[in-house]
């Protein structure tokens, strides 16, 4: 996998002038957002005050609605240019990191992982009204196939007031991946909570849940610690949750300090990191000629590249070959 | 009257619960025994083809093949009891990996396309009967706490519940059995 040391040369070689162009073009935006702002404040107030001169509306109604009005308008204008940049970012960017990294990944921004390969995961069982997703990366790394793509899930709750607002069930990275043993049971692993704060009696109402299978108690105090595991047959879940398997999932939580959940299904593994924030888009207000914008991108995506070199998901035994 | 029957019930209802789930974490121990005693069963049917393959070229450990063959067909007899079973696969196991040691010096048998597949086999092998291992640790430790601790210690010394062995998980099966890795080094 390509090195942070090498990135250097290949931010001035390969990405710095089409960088330029783009920072050129985020530079306009940003004026041409500004000049929005002040036009729109001033539209707005005109709008206001027609409306109290004209009586139309009381003082207070007349600003809330101008306001509302002005913010519409500018979150219009703002989507509008935004949008054609943000696929110039991704062009530019995102995937040009990604091919720095391993050449042979596709990478797609438009589509996600898809709806039922989320669903036949079992990591989330929950009812969802909002399925959203992009920037996949697809290929074969060390010999394995990976796929993953950033997810948004949600689902539409009303409060006890009756005001609709929307919950999210996860958001981050989706990560599938081809397992290195073949299995037929489905295991599931998720973060504990409720025995890290309730101690025995967490663990013993974690025994009470049976909708993900039994209560995997596996002998390493470290991952027991941070994890929950569930599963359909006792010996299959500690095949696939080897020793190793174990500290290697303890380290990637230590290392990026994220919540995690995976699950084992059809000798495939899925893993979701939970990010609060959208991973792989432009935000106006940072210059893209800075070099620590670009090494940020890079850390990350060799991070989740990485998954199949540190989970040593490479090395097949002998069912796999 | 009344809130003796009440109380009685009680203590009914948890004599129930007590006895219920102790007979439960027995039964999921023989369960669990079960599933290695399957896999152990599928390393003791591969090890004829290991030793065939092995004989053509280990002159030197004939006593070690004839050791591990006896040990075989102790442990293929039927009426064997869980411990006798446990004993006999780990006196098994020692003497195999001294074996697959011993493969090194043997460059003739490291090379040969029908023993490598053999070894790849029992490498897996040795990672399900590793997975079975704990799986089965795991549940007659559960047990032993449960015939250990108050109240059900009681109830269970009652039922005359006895402690099981559990299977002595080797230092080098911690860090994963990869028997691979022996013939690379």
């Amino acid at each position: 996998m390509a090195k942070l040391s090498s990135l250097l040369d290949y931010y001035y070689e390969s990405m710095y002038a089409d960088l330029k162009v783009l920072e050129n073009e985020r530079l306009r935006i940003i004026a041409k957002l500004k000049k929005a702002i002040y036009v729109l404040i001033i539209l707005g107030m005109s709008f206001c005050f027609f409306l109290i001169q004209g009586k139309f509306l009381i003082p207070l109604h007349a600003f809330l609605l101008s306001s509302m009005v002005a913010f519409l308008i500018y979150m219009f204008i703002y989507r509008h240019e935004i949008a054609g940049y943000k696929s110039l970012f991704k062009d530019n960017i995102i995937e040009k990191v990604i091919h720095f990294i391993d050449p042979s990944l596709v990478y797609d921004k438009e589509h996600s992982i898809l709806e039922s390969e989320y669903q036949q995961s079992g990591i989330f069982s929950q009812n969802y009204d909002k399925f959203s997703g992009s920037d996949l990366v697809s290929g074969v790394i060390n010999g394995v196939k990976t796929r993953f793509s950033t997810l948004h899930v949600e689902e539409k709750r009303k409060d006890k007031d009756g005001k609709e607002h929307w919950y999210t069930h996860f958001q981050g990275l989706f990560f599938i991946v081809d397992f290195n043993k073949d299995f037929k049971s489905k295991t599931f692993i998720f973060p504990d909570f409720a025995e890290r704060s309730l101690g025995v009696l967490g663990s013993w109402m974690q025994s009470l849940n049976t909708s993900k299978g039994e209560l995997i108690k596996l002998d390493n105090s470290e991952f027991e610690k941070f994890f929950v595991v569930y599963g359909d047959d006792q010996i299959e879940s500690r095949y696939i949750l080897s020793h190793t398997l174990m500290e290697k999932i303890i380290n990637f939580k230590n290392k990026n300090k994220k919540n995690l959940s995976l699950s084992f299904v059809n000798s495939k593994m899925y893993l979701c990191v939970d990010y609060n924030k959208e991973l792989f888009e432009p935000i106006l207000t940072k210059s893209l000629l800075k070099f620590s914008q670009i090494k940020e991108y890079f850390e990350l995506l060799s991070m989740i590249i990485g998954i199949v070199d540190e989970f040593k998901l490479g090395d097949k035994i002998w069912s796999k070959r | 009257m009344q809130t003796f029957l009440i109380v009685a019930g009680i203590i009914g209802l948890v004599i129930v619960l007590m006895y219920n789930a102790l007979i439960s974490k027995k039964n999921q121990v023989d369960n669990i025994f079960a599933g290695v005693d399957a896999v152990l069963k599928k390393r003791y049917d591969l090890l004829p083809s290991i030793i065939s393959s092995l004989q053509e070229y280990m002159i030197h450990e004939k006593t070690t093949l004839e050791k591990i063959t006896q040990l075989r067909s102790q442990a293929m007899q039927s009426g064997l009891d869980n411990e006798a079973k446990m004993k006999l696969d780990n006196q098994f196991s020692q003497m195999l990996g001294g074996l697959m040691v011993s493969v090194e010096n043997y460059p003739t048998l490291k090379a040969n396309e029908n023993f490598l597949h053999l070894q790849h086999t029992l490498n897996e092998l040795e990672e399900q009967i590793s997975a079975a291992r704990r799986a089965y640790n795991q549940s007659v430790t559960d047990y032993h706490n449960a015939i250990e601790m108050f109240p059900t210690n009681m109830m269970a010394s009652l039922m005359h519940l006895e402690h099981k062995m559990l299977f002595t998980i080797i230092q080098s099966e911690r860090q994963n059995v990869d028997v691979k890795n022996l013939f690379q080094k």
